[in-house]
């Protein structure tokens, strides 16, 4: 009995020194597809933002207390956001919010946040409402049409290739990109010579394959994730069309070179991330990102830990803790991070470089940057 | 040119939703159940076939090994999950079919990760150059043989054999087959055996046109499949194999020429919805 009492004593002796230390960390939320289609990314994402997690934190954390993330599935769907962006304001008292997840789920979380007056980032949902919510929302990622509007000048200009064949995955991720990148085409004498669109469901693309080729385009310009893409690309080569294809930040994955295989050389996209970089942030990401998650890093990964630093930063240089003066540090960002240096616009767009990598031998390289500022210019309002 | 290539595309999508809808119009066409965690075998083959072409080396071997492996699965779902339920009304065989294939899809994720996982070095990528310009790749010549060969045998087995016999009287009577001394239940695991095993061939093949498996790739042929069995009346086999060409077709030449206005699987339920219009009972179906 007095064994029992003593037990129980140092049980909730414990669970009270956990309690404390557990409310003394500084909690953001995260909400992340770690189930459903989008859990693939949704791995990557926690991956990197845990990575910046655990940078911060042995870098001493802010003034003294260690960051935390507050982790919640919403399998990339709106109705499981709403409620976890609820959850993690009210019951987890969050300082502040990070979405690792899709467009969908981000736009919906987004809209609660900025009624709570909360900060939240998106850390690479483009669509272009998600910052329209409010002055508390900001994103790291490019939306579409502005990497859209890079492709063409990747296209048109830097690869000189004029007649181009739009291959559209159907949804809002590369019907802005698709708007982008017609949007600029005619600046860069880009002819576009036909148009196609795919369901995020499909893998077998051999109808599209087969008028593409008969198109004869000078270039493909095709958007996608790494799952779609793969396919894609791999069964446009086996068809025998050999002209330049195009992608973006979709493709940004390992893992898509991995399904296209031979096929994968020499394709180009539009990213946020150098995997050749100089930048002290970059390369310590990439390495430490191998060695915590024992794959080679994505694009997605480096936007969720730089979204994580972001918010860090912000943290240390806001004044006291209350949601406005962590707003307003977050909007004065000036850090230099794994995916480049990121500032925001007066919409809380990121305003930074767009990074041109094409697959040798592989993996993923350096091609070349696009620093067209009046090109890349996000939304203002 | 282009039509032909189109067709061509037709016929091995197609073949693809031949594999995978028989195994299901033979449930339904035994037991009445809609058995939609079928699309989850089909999954679960596209996976032991690239991991033991991974490990052997051998994609005919991968393909014996997923169809026999798969087989078992489909036996053992039938008897752990829809033998229990036969004397209930048929939705509730619906429900647990449904519930199984969800849970597999995350059953996928955590036992083989979410990424999704490719040949180490991707099996017959080359190809037959026919005429100038015009080509046919070893892994679709590979999907339309195989459909050919695998369907005819069945259909020959079907005529010729005694458990083939069996099998078709079960369908059409089953109290009488068993007055004439047919072993139902050795027909029922038969039947998922088979079934189960063309849906991981499709699996395979799939894998092998796509150089890549994931968890969530089952998810259009769940409901596709069962588009197609109604299409096709039912039940009846020879109306499954032309709904799935007809589909395949379809899809290959609406994906270019009015793909823009709706999407391939809109395409396939308003052809759906326009023959049932005309033919409730599906295009080969009795009444």
């Amino acid at each position: 009995m007095a064994l029992k009492t003593t037990f129980t004593g140092l049980a909730l002796g414990l669970s009270m020194i956990a309690g404390i230390a557990h409310a003394d960390n500084i909690k953001i939320g995260f909400n992340v597809p770690l189930t459903g289609f989008a859990a693939a990314d949704g791995k990557s994402a926690l991956n990197g933002a845990e990575l910046a997690v655990e940078q911060v934190n042995s870098a001493g954390g802010i003034n003294g207390h260690n960051i935390e993330l507050a982790v919640y599935d919403d399998q990339a769907s709106p109705k499981e956001a709403v409620p976890i962006a609820q959850k993690l304001i009210e019951k987890d008292k969050v300082v502040a919010g990070i979405s690792g997840s899709y467009s969908g789920a981000t736009r919906a979380s987004a809209g609660i946040y900025q009624e709570a007056k909360i900060p939240y980032v998106s850390a690479f949902a483009i669509h272009p409402d998600i910052t329209r919510a409010g002055d508390y929302i900001f994103r790291t990622a490019f939306v579409g049409e502005v990497q859209g509007r890079a492709g063409a000048k990747l296209i048109g200009e830097m690869l000189g290739k004029k007649r181009v064949a739009i291959i559209t995955l159907k949804n809002d991720f590369g019907k802005s990109l698709a708007a982008g990148f017609k949007e600029a085409a005619s600046k860069f004498g880009i002819e576009i010579v036909s148009e196609y669109e795919y369901s995020i469901k499909d893998r077998q693309f051999g109808p599209i394959v087969s008028k593409v080729k008969s198109d004869k385009p000078d270039a493909i310009y095709a958007s996608g994730y790494f799952f779609t893409a793969g396919p894609l690309v791999s069964q446009l080569r086996s068809a025998g069309v050999d002209v330049p294809i195009i992608g973006q930040e979709g493709y940004d994955s390992q893992k898509f070179i991995e399904i296209a295989g031979a096929a994968s050389d020499g394709i180009i996209i539009t990213t946020s991330l150098d995997r050749d970089s100089k930048s002290a942030e970059t390369m310590a990401f990439i390495s430490a990102y191998e060695k915590k998650a024992g794959q080679k890093t994505d694009m997605v990964a480096a936007s969720a830990h730089t979204a994580v630093h972001v918010i860090a930063a912000a943290l240390k240089n806001a004044s006291g803790m209350d949601a406005s003066a962590l707003r307003a540090a977050i909007a004065a960002t000036n850090l230099p991070a794994s995916i480049g240096t990121i500032s925001f616009n007066a919409l809380g767009e990121v305003q930074k470089d767009v990074q041109v990598q094409v697959v040798k031998d592989g993996n993923w390289h350096h091609h070349s940057v696009i620093s067209d500022a009046d090109l890349l210019a996000p939304p203002n309002e | 040119m282009l039509y032909l290539e189109l067709l061509i595309q037709g016929i091995v999508q197609g073949s693809i939703y031949a594999l995978i809808a028989l195994g299901l119009t033979l449930v339904y066409g035994l037991l009445r159940i809609l058995h939609v965690a079928h699309a989850a075998l089909f999954t679960l083959g596209g996976y032991i076939g690239v991991i033991v072409t991974n490990q052997s080396g051998s994609l005919v071997f991968a393909m014996f090994v997923a169809a026999i492996l798969v087989g078992l699965v489909g036996m053992a779902i039938y008897k752990l999950a829809y033998e229990p339920l036969l004397n209930q009304p048929p939705f509730i065989a619906l429900i647990a079919s449904i519930a199984l294939f969800i849970a597999s899809e995350e059953l996928f994720r955590i036992g083989f990760g979410p990424y999704g996982i490719s040949y180490a070095s991707q099996p017959l990528t080359g190809h037959l150059e026919l005429f100038a310009g015009f080509r046919l790749k070893y892994a679709e010549i590979l999907v339309i043989g195989m459909s050919i060969i695998i369907l005819s045998i069945l259909a020959y087995l079907s005529v010729n054999t005694r458990i083939g016999v069996a099998w078709r009287a079960s369908v059409t009577d089953p109290s009488m087959a068993r007055a004439f001394g047919v072993n139902i239940q050795n027909v029922r695991y038969m039947n998922f055996f088979i079934g189960s095993a063309l849906a991981a061939i499709a699996g395979v093949l799939v894998a092998l046109l796509n150089n890549f498996v994931e968890p969530t790739m089952g998810s259009v042929a769940s409901y596709k499949a069962l588009a197609i069995i109604v299409l096709g009346g039912l039940g009846n086999i020879r109306g499954t194999l032309l709904a799935s060409m007809l589909l395949g077709v379809i899809e290959a030449f609406g994906t270019i020429y009015i793909g823009h206005l709706i999407d391939r699987d809109a395409l396939a339920f308003g052809f759906l919805i326009i023959v049932l219009m005309i033919r409730p009972q599906g295009l080969l179906g009795v009444k």
